[in-house]
């Protein structure tokens, strides 16, 4: 804003204020009314929608699906768009890039939007970047809360040729909740993880498995928790998915 | 003093008055809080603006409701479920205590975007109120670390597993990631200590924050003024418009006719074009 915008504006400022009405009672009576309405709704849903106990916390079973509260569904269905680790989609564009772009711009969008302009209608660009990222965040809001609560495992992951150590990673796999954030032949939720119905194709060893199952890279959480066989068992059969288990 | 033959006769009156006079004469409480209660706001002031209120008083509510949890809840991983499920089925109106609290989490949320879509819709951030937006943008990303945080308290597996995976994110950032992870964590690992590091971020570090971001807040809102609708068209803005069109108008004119001289505008009435 010029120097000569800024004196008008205080000028018209002091002048609104002149021909003003004392805060109280004239806007404290609105901002009574409303956060009493405000309040009062809460305590409307506190009594009518009761709050629930889920099942108690154990680190061992992982037999879960992770659901944040409604105002992080976007984040996490951000991750299920980036959850390739390829050069277009990679992992930490939700993680990081966008997260942080979002709050940057939030921070210092005075210092861009520096006109003397205050009609929206007159701030084209200010409008069309507010409408894509509100349409965004809902949308992906409504995506998330549209997902259902939990996976439906049916009767076992549908491939062939499961025997001894792939049979019992298959069961391990489903005990374990992997079908949460992953799908095998369209059992399993769509993400946050990547799709491992071909996973064999990248040709893994069991080691190499067993040390990304220990530490894997963020947000897959850690199974360092489970015994080494049940670890190599789980290796096997996600090994050869799409290779050897079709 | 001369006022002293006209104040109130009743004894008890008297003396609450000489102590307001007390208090008032070194702290100058009564003069401040009166210019803070009856200074002038502008006359457009609408109902739109009550909602930055609106989320104060939800923020008080979830201290409230917040603080009487405290009393039941404990931060441990052996007993924090035993401890909710005692508040949701045995404390008395603990079920309407930790729903107030619950719901209050998400109205704050809801209420919180919708003030900053008023701001942000109305030009509200504009000078002189920069910094008003800045403290306000803090606020909003302290209320959502406070539902993340809140939600790992229950100690349920949804909640759990839920919060394993975002502060894998928090970690996943590139430098300081693997830092933010471990603080938020207490180590390494997801342990024993991490929930009372949330219980502890959740009680004590974001409220604190919040407390002091909304006192900046409200310090900015009373210094500065509340901001008048965009569509407020007073006398002084409609005639400053109409010399900036006149100016532009006179600009073009002169663009128009190469080696033509234009007048101020002040000299070019009745619509009529005056040119060389």
């Amino acid at each position: 804003m010029k120097k000569a915008d800024k004196i008008a504006y205080d000028k018209d400022y002091a002048a609104a204020k002149k021909d003003g009405k004392p805060f109280f009672p004239y806007a404290i009576y609105k901002d009574t009314i409303i956060a009493g309405l405000a309040i009062l709704a809460v305590i409307v849903l506190a009594i009518t929608v009761r709050v629930n106990i889920g099942e108690p916390v154990n680190p061992a079973t992982t037999d879960f699906v992770p659901r944040p509260e409604w105002y992080f569904y976007f984040a996490f269905e951000l991750l299920k768009i980036f959850k390739n680790q390829n050069a277009l989609t990679p992992v930490i564009m939700a993680t990081f890039m966008v997260p942080n772009i979002l709050i940057i711009l939030l921070v210092i969008w005075p210092f861009i939007d520096r006109g003397p302009e205050r009609r929206i209608w007159k701030r084209p660009f200010g409008l069309a970047l507010a409408v894509i990222v509100t349409g965004m965040l809902c949308y992906l809001t409504y995506i998330g809360a549209s997902t259902p609560e939990g996976v439906a495992k049916g009767d076992g992951i549908p491939v062939s040729g499961l025997e001894g150590a792939s049979a019992a990673g298959a069961a391990l796999f489903l005990a374990n909740g992997c079908t949460s954030c992953h799908m095998v032949k369209g059992v399993g939720a769509a993400g946050p993880g990547p799709d491992l119905t071909n996973f064999g194709a990248k040709g893994w060893d069991n080691a190499k498995m067993i040390k990304w199952l220990q530490a894997p890279i963020a947000p897959m959480p850690s199974y360092a928790s489970l015994p080494p066989k049940d670890l190599d068992d789980l290796a096997t059969f996600v090994n050869g998915l799409g290779t050897k288990y079709k | 003093m001369a006022t002293k033959d006209i104040g109130p006769k009743n004894e008890l009156q008297k003396g609450l008055g000489a102590a307001a006079d007390f208090v008032d004469e070194r702290s100058g409480v009564k003069t401040g809080g009166r210019w803070l209660l009856f200074r002038n706001i502008p006359a457009g002031t609408s109902w739109f603006q009550t909602l930055g209120f609106t989320a104060m008083a939800l923020f008080g509510m979830q201290a409230i409701t917040g603080i009487i949890l405290a009393m039941y809840y404990k931060p441990d991983p052996n007993t924090a479920f035993g401890s909710i499920a005692h508040i949701t089925n045995e404390v008395t109106w603990g079920w309407m205590v930790r729903g107030m609290h619950k719901w209050g989490a998400s109205a704050m949320i809801v209420i919180v975007f919708l003030h900053m879509g008023r701001v942000f819709i109305w030009g509200a951030y504009k000078y002189p109120r920069e910094l008003t937006w800045v403290t306000g943008a803090i606020l909003l990303m302290m209320t959502m670390m406070m539902g993340l945080t809140g939600y790992l308290l229950v100690w349920d597996q949804k909640a759990y597993w839920a919060t394993v995976v975002a502060v894998n994110i928090f970690a996943a950032a590139p430098i300081l990631g693997p830092y933010i992870g471990d603080i938020l964590r207490a180590g390494p690992e997801f342990g024993p200590d991490t929930l009372s590091r949330f219980y502890s971020i959740h009680m004590l570090i974001i409220p604190g924050g919040i407390a002091t971001f909304i006192g900046l807040h409200l310090y900015f809102i009373i210094r500065l003024g509340i901001s008048e609708p965009p569509w407020a068209k007073r006398a002084l803005r409609a005639q400053k418009d109409e010399e900036d069109a006149r100016r532009a108008a006179a600009r073009n004119r002169k663009a128009a006719i190469p080696g033509s001289v234009s007048f101020p505008p002040a000299w070019v009435g009745d619509g009529q074009e005056v040119s060389r």
